[in-house]
C-alpha cells in the first residue's frame, strides 16, 4: 500500500519541480551564480546562432568537405583561448579542467561522435540553438539523444565503464618540455591559428535560409 | 546591423566567453554541453541516484550545463527571430535533399539514431566539441586532442560514404 502511494506521488512531480530542483543543484556549486550561467548560455548560443554554424549545411557540409567555417572558427577559438588561458591560469586567475586520457572511451566515443555529427548535422553545442530556430528534424535527434543518456545511466557500471579502460591521466602538452611551457604554449597557440586562417575558406549556402532575407543584405551575394 | 557573423568575429567572440568562463571571476570552469542530456535523462525518466552511480558522478556539472542551455535556447530564439531573421519550422535540411534524399520519415529516423549514438559517444569519450575540442584543447589536453583527431577522421569519413556528393556541387 505504501509503495501505491508513494508511486502516486511520484508522478505528480512537474516539469518546474525538476527544473526547481536543477537551478537549486546549482546554487550550492561554486561556479557562478544562475544569472551568470544563464548568461554564459545566452551568449554561446546568440555566437552560434548569428554565425549561423549550428546549420547542417556547415556541419555536415564539413563532412562533405564543401564548407570549412566550423574548423576555421573553431581552431581560431582554441588558438585564442589556449594562450589566454594559460597566462591567466599562471597568474592564478583561473585552474585547469583536464579531461583523463581513457584511451578506449575517446576511440570509440569519439568515432560513434564523428558519425553521428556527420548524420544529424549538429553536435550537442549547436543541437539545441537549431531547437530554438525551429529545426523539428533536430528535436527528433534531441529524443534520440535522451534515451542515449538514459541507456548510458541504465548501463554505465555494467557495461559502458569497462569498455571506457582506465584512465591513463591528465597529461597536457607543456607536460612534455619542461622548462620551456611558456613557449610550448605559445607556439601551441600560434601554430593553431595560423592553421585557422590558412584552411582554405569554402561556404555551402543553404537557399532556404537566405530566401528569408532583402536580396541586397544576402552574404552569399557580398 | 549585420545579420551574419563572419566566422573570425565569431572566433574572438568565443574565445572571449570561453575565458570569462574559465576565469575565477566568471564560472572557474570550462563550457561544456553533454553532460545535460544524461542529466536531464535522469529528470525526465526519474531514475534513482541510489540505484544508478552515473547520476551522483553526473550531478553537479549536468545541472550547471541544464541552466546553461537554458540560457543557449533563449540566446537562439532571440538571435534567430532578431537578427539573422532565420526561424523557421523545418523537418528537412535544403542540403539533405541534395545530398541524401527527399524523405522526411528517412531524415528523422536517421536524426533519432544519430543523437543516440551522439550522446553515447559523447559520454564515453567524457565530452563533446564544446568540453572536449573548444574547453579541452584551449588546455592543450593531450585527451582532447585524441578525441579531436578521431572525430575528424570518423566526421570526414562518414560524410564522404553516407552522402552522394558525387557531380553535385
Amino acid at each position: 500500500m505504501a509503495d501505491i502511494i508513494f508511486v502516486a506521488n511520484e508522478s505528480n512531480t512537474t516539469m518546474t519541480d525538476q527544473v526547481f530542483k536543477m537551478v537549486e543543484n546549482v546554487i550550492h556549486q561554486p561556479h557562478g551564480s544562475v544569472a551568470l550561467i544563464f548568461l554564459i548560455g545566452v551568449i554561446f548560443g546568440g555566437i552560434i546562432q548569428y554565425t549561423r554554424v549550428d546549420k547542417f549545411e556547415k556541419i555536415a557540409g564539413f563532412a562533405m568537405l564543401k564548407d570549412t567555417i566550423i574548423p576555421k572558427m573553431l581552431f581560431l577559438t582554441v588558438g585564442l583561448t589556449s594562450i589566454g588561458l594559460y597566462f591567466m591560469i599562471d597568474a592564478g586567475q583561473a585552474h585547469y579542467h583536464v579531461k583523463p586520457i581513457i584511451l578506449q572511451g575517446l576511440i570509440i566515443g569519439g568515432t560513434l561522435f564523428g558519425v553521428s555529427m556527420a548524420i544529424l548535422g549538429k553536435c550537442p553545442g549547436t543541437g539545441p540553438v537549431s531547437i530554438a530556430e525551429g529545426r523539428i528534424d533536430v528535436l527528433v535527434g534531441a529524443i534520440g539523444g535522451l534515451l542515449g543518456g538514459l541507456v548510458f545511466t541504465l548501463y554505465y557500471d555494467d557495461f559502458f565503464k569497462p569498455l571506457m579502460g582506465e584512465s591513463m591521466g591528465k597529461t597536457i602538452l607543456p607536460d612534455f618540455f619542461k622548462g620551456h611551457e611558456d613557449m610550448t604554449a605559445l607556439i601551441f597557440g600560434v601554430v593553431v591559428i595560423i592553421i585557422a586562417i590558412v584552411i582554405p575558406k569554402v561556404e555551402l549556402f543553404d537557399e532556404a535560409d537566405l530566401a528569408q532575407l532583402p536580396e541586397d543584405q544576402r552574404p552569399d551575394k557580398q | 546591423m549585420a545579420n551574419r557573423l563572419p566566422w573570425w568575429m565569431g572566433g574572438i567572440l568565443m574565445s572571449g566567453l570561453l575565458l570569462l568562463t574559465f576565469s575565477i571571476y566568471g564560472a572557474d570552469r570550462p563550457i561544456g554541453a553533454s553532460t545535460y542530456v544524461p542529466y536531464a535523462a535522469s529528470l525526465i525518466f526519474e531514475l534513482d541516484p541510489e540505484k544508478y552511480s552515473y547520476i551522483d558522478h553526473i550531478k553537479n556539472p549536468g545541472s550547471w550545463e541544464g541552466v546553461m542551455l537554458l540560457g543557449v535556447l533563449f540566446g537562439g530564439f532571440i538571435t534567430s527571430v532578431f537578427i539573422t531573421k532565420s526561424f523557421r519550422f523545418s523537418l528537412i535540411p535544403t542540403a539533405w535533399k541534395t545530398y541524401k534524399n527527399n524523405s522526411v520519415l528517412s531524415r528523422l529516423l536517421w536524426s533519432f539514431f544519430a543523437g543516440f549514438i551522439m550522446i553515447i559517444g559523447a559520454r564515453l569519450a567524457g565530452g563533446c566539441t564544446s568540453g572536449h575540442f573548444m574547453s579541452g584543447m584551449s588546455q592543450m589536453a593531450i585527451s582532447s586532442m585524441i578525441f579531436g583527431t578521431v572525430v575528424m577522421i570518423s566526421l570526414v569519413v562518414t560524410g564522404k560514404y553516407f552522402y552522394n556528393t558525387k557531380g553535385k556541387k
